[in-house]
């Protein structure tokens, strides 16, 4: 059978999740039907990762409501799931490095099919070996909507090494939003404009802003969210109190993680 | 001592072909906000999808679109889907349809009424929408004038605004609406949702995903009887509105989405 290999794509999206919106599943619908429709790739897996408590976001509330929440909306999904990962860690971790760490475990599961040997030195030897090889064969792409594209941008939000990372070395699939053109954004950027052949822009038609800040908003309001997020998150998180005007203000006078780690560091 | 509230009962008229998280938000939106006027309390929702006969382009048999919503609805404990209008031999006008709602409301409640006593108030029956329905009274043949009359000054409206549409200019442009203007209800939606059922059907003949769009159960529904393809959007399609020909004006070009 002639033709080209298809690749096959794992989406990782990171993020804050507080909560987990309808918006966000289709993200990844949007995203699977495009890469498929280009012939090139198949999607096998979607990864949520919601983002550690050390995140210091304003009105971020516990990781481990973030995490049911999202298992929750993902349990209707047969290829969307949540991995905790991320959230564990004591200290925020960079984008990149849980970028890192999937793909690592994704080429570590595909080799340990036949592989008896569970030597850990022996196992990270063997991926970096076969990690050029695998390139054509699986990749992680990471899932986003155009504002976090532009957050390149915001000084000392991100290390100009770990996008290179994240565009260069995996991929970036990214859903914009009503009012933003990523196109322009990529132009104006001499690195990202490099890797452009690895971003992938996906257009959404059809405006689906259901931002999570709106809906705690409604949810302090006492607004009905209904059909904005999948009925159990709406019941869990009316069963556990969560998203009050209190819960709003956690974090309030507190410096983002990313900005308070690189502070003082120059950016390109 | 709390202020007696008029109990409400909401009614959505329309194709739903098919019905999308974006109608049933419609409720979620008008309840709250008759709510929050201190006057009303709403006690019902009804979702009436429009009969066969209407002859709007795309449209599917009735009986997939009652059964899609029921689907939708079985989950709401507020909102019920009724088939009388499509099941109705001719398309039927929307304010027939209101006035037998309302006739099956108020017999409903009179029987209850010893039931409920901290309200005597009289329940009302208003129509649910969204912006671009206020813009169909301009369209010659569409409505009839006193049919408008009552649908805005006996019954009410209670309108949803949804992406750039401004309710509000409709009514300004309208003599009949502004002079009722106290009878429209404007909803806000903040959320920026353009998902309707004509994108949807745009992505499902196009082999696009929908899921969290609607319903796991209606997106099943939909596949198992193979809805909505490129032959489903063209009936109807050199079709007359049943509306412009029954109500007897110069024949109009049927309505696009």
């Amino acid at each position: 059978m002639e033709g080209h290999s298809i690749t096959k794509v794992v989406l990782l999206a990171c993020g804050s999740f507080n909560p987990i919106t309808n918006m966000h599943m289709r993200m990844f619908e949007l995203a699977r039907d495009h890469l498929e429709d280009t012939g090139q790739y198949k999607v096998v897996r979607g990864i949520i990762s919601p983002v550690g408590d050390a995140y210091k976001k304003k009105g971020l509330i516990e990781a481990c409501h973030r995490l049911e929440m999202t298992r929750l909306a993902t349990e209707s999904s047969d290829w969307v799931m949540v991995d905790s990962w991320e959230s564990l860690q004591p200290e925020w971790v960079e984008t990149a490095k849980v970028v890192r760490h999937h793909y690592e475990e994704l080429l570590a599961s595909e080799q340990n099919i036949d592989d008896v040997d569970t030597i850990k030195y022996a196992k990270k030897r063997r991926i970096e070996e076969n990690h050029h090889k695998d390139r054509d064969e699986l990749q992680l792409m990471l899932l986003c909507g155009a504002d976090v594209l532009e957050s390149f941008g915001i000084p000392n939000m991100w290390k100009q090494e770990d996008i290179a990372e994240i565009v260069g070395r995996h991929g970036l699939v990214c859903i914009t939003r009503s009012n933003s053109d990523p196109h322009k954004f990529i132009h104006q950027s001499d690195l990202l404009w490099k890797y452009r052949k690895n971003i992938h822009i996906v257009r959404e038609w059809v405006t689906n802003d259901i931002s999570a800040t709106h809906v705690r908003r409604s949810l302090r309001r006492g607004q009905s969210v209904r059909y904005l997020l999948a009925d159990s998150v709406i019941h869990y998180i009316k069963e556990h109190g969560l998203y009050s005007s209190e819960s709003e203000q956690k974090n309030a006078d507190v410096v983002l993680a990313p900005l308070q780690r690189y502070t003082g560091a120059s950016s390109s | 001592m709390a202020a007696r509230r008029v109990p409400l009962v909401l009614l959505a008229c329309g194709s739903f072909n098919p019905i999308t998280n974006q109608h049933m938000r419609l409720f979620e939106l008008a309840r709250d906000h008759m709510h929050s006027t201190g006057q009303y309390q709403v006690v019902g929702g009804i979702v009436s999808p429009v009969s066969d006969s209407y002859g709007k382009q795309g449209l599917v048999l009735a009986k997939h679109r009652v059964a899609m919503a029921e689907l939708a609805l079985q989950s709401s404990n507020w909102v019920t889907v009724d088939e009388w209008e499509s099941q109705q031999p001719d398309w039927t006008e929307t304010v027939v349809t209101m006035r037998y709602h309302y006739r099956r409301i108020l017999k409903e409640y009179e029987r209850s009424v010893g039931m409920h006593n901290n309200s005597n108030l009289s329940p009302q029956l208003k129509l649910l929408c969204g912006a671009d329905f206020l813009d169909t009274f301009k369209i010659p043949g569409l409505w009839r004038d006193d049919h408008v009359e009552e649908l805005v000054g006996h019954f009410g409206l209670v309108c949803v605004s949804r992406g750039e549409l401004q309710p509000e200019r409709a009514v300004h442009e309208s003599d009949l609406l502004s002079y009722r203007r106290h009878n429209i209800f404007h909803v806000r939606e903040w959320v920026k949702n353009e998902t309707s059922a004509t994108e949807v059907r745009r992505a499902l003949r196009r082999g696009l995903s929908v899921k969290y769009l609607l319903p796991d159960s209606v997106i099943e529904y939909i596949h198992q009887h193979n809805l909505y393809t490129e032959d489903s959007e063209m009936r109807n399609k050199s079709a007359v509105l049943r509306p412009l020909v029954k109500q007897a004006q110069e024949p109009v070009k049927s309505l696009d989405d």
